[in-house]
């Protein structure tokens, strides 16, 4: 895979009062991502071309993808795809690149989410909708011991999107 | 959070953030098009806004790309809103859509 055709569809940053070893642990541990992540256990195996999956609370695998760059703790890029049949055939495959920064006393995290070829906002308000609720929740976790729950749905418009597309969505 | 208000309490900047929200991904050069600020007016701007952290900013080759980040706005809802509004406030909006579309 040709890193270099993919674009950043959409960048968040967030700032974490937190050390950029404690983002990474965060980002890449189960522990830490079933309370900010709705349940989901992210399991990565961090070596070029290990697994990266992100597990639904019901076991299934949602995301599954590899880990395509790994310079803890400051960088980190997986293939985040989204195990719904034929998602992958019919959008190309999506890269995460998570940015983990020094910034005094916190942490610059910024999050990337990037395309090998143009996508609609349709099919982007899923990421949209779900970067911020996550990252939101991440940074609570890290500074209070606490995550927000926050409930998270598909949205409506990315389904009808895909499913336009002939792609099979659960719900 | 003072300085997220700070900065969205310029129409300038809101219509910098409309345009990023429009197309993501806009060099400097792109969103100075059309509009009716001097070059160095949106680079304070975007300053601004970046400072806030409304905007980020990432290095792709040799172009500075700029997008809308919406953290802080979340944030600042999930400050206000209670969890069981949420589903009601989405249905608002959605039929709000829906209404002004036919309008048009």
């Amino acid at each position: 895979m040709d890193v270099a055709k993919f674009k950043p569809a959409i960048v968040y940053t967030i700032y974490i009062a937190s050390t950029p070893e404690r983002v990474w642990q965060a980002l890449t541990s189960a522990e830490f991502s079933r309370k900010y992540f709705s349940g989901f256990a992210i399991e990565a195996d961090l070596r070029l071309g290990g697994a990266f999956i992100a597990r639904a609370p019901d076991g299934s695998v949602h995301i599954d993808g590899k880990v395509i760059e790994c310079d803890p703790p400051k960088k980190l890029t997986v293939t985040w795809n989204v195990n719904w049949p034929e998602l992958v055939e019919k959008l190309g495959p999506t890269l995460v690149t998570y940015e983990i920064e020094e910034a005094g006393e916190t942490v610059k995290l910024t999050m990337l989410q990037s395309h090998d070829r143009p996508l609609s906002d349709d099919i982007l308000s899923g990421g949209r909708q779900g970067w911020p609720a996550i990252l939101s929740s991440l940074k609570s976790l890290l500074e209070t011991g606490n995550a927000m729950t926050i409930p998270m749905k598909p949205p409506a418009r990315m389904l009808a999107a895909l499913k336009a597309m002939g792609i099979k969505t659960p719900m | 959070m003072d300085e997220v208000f700070r900065a969205l309490a310029d129409a300038s900047r809101r219509s910098l953030l409309d345009r990023l929200h429009a197309k993501g991904g806009q060099t400097l050069n792109e969103l100075c098009e059309g509009l009716a600020m001097t070059r160095q007016a949106v680079t304070k701007h975007l300053a601004i806004l970046e400072e806030a952290n409304l905007v980020s900013t990432i290095r792709h080759g040799r172009e500075k790309l700029h997008f809308l980040n919406p953290v802080p706005i979340h944030q600042i809802g999930e400050r206000w809103i209670k969890k069981f509004e949420r589903a009601k406030l989405v249905a608002l909006s959605e039929l709000k859509r829906r209404l002004e579309e036919d309008d048009a």
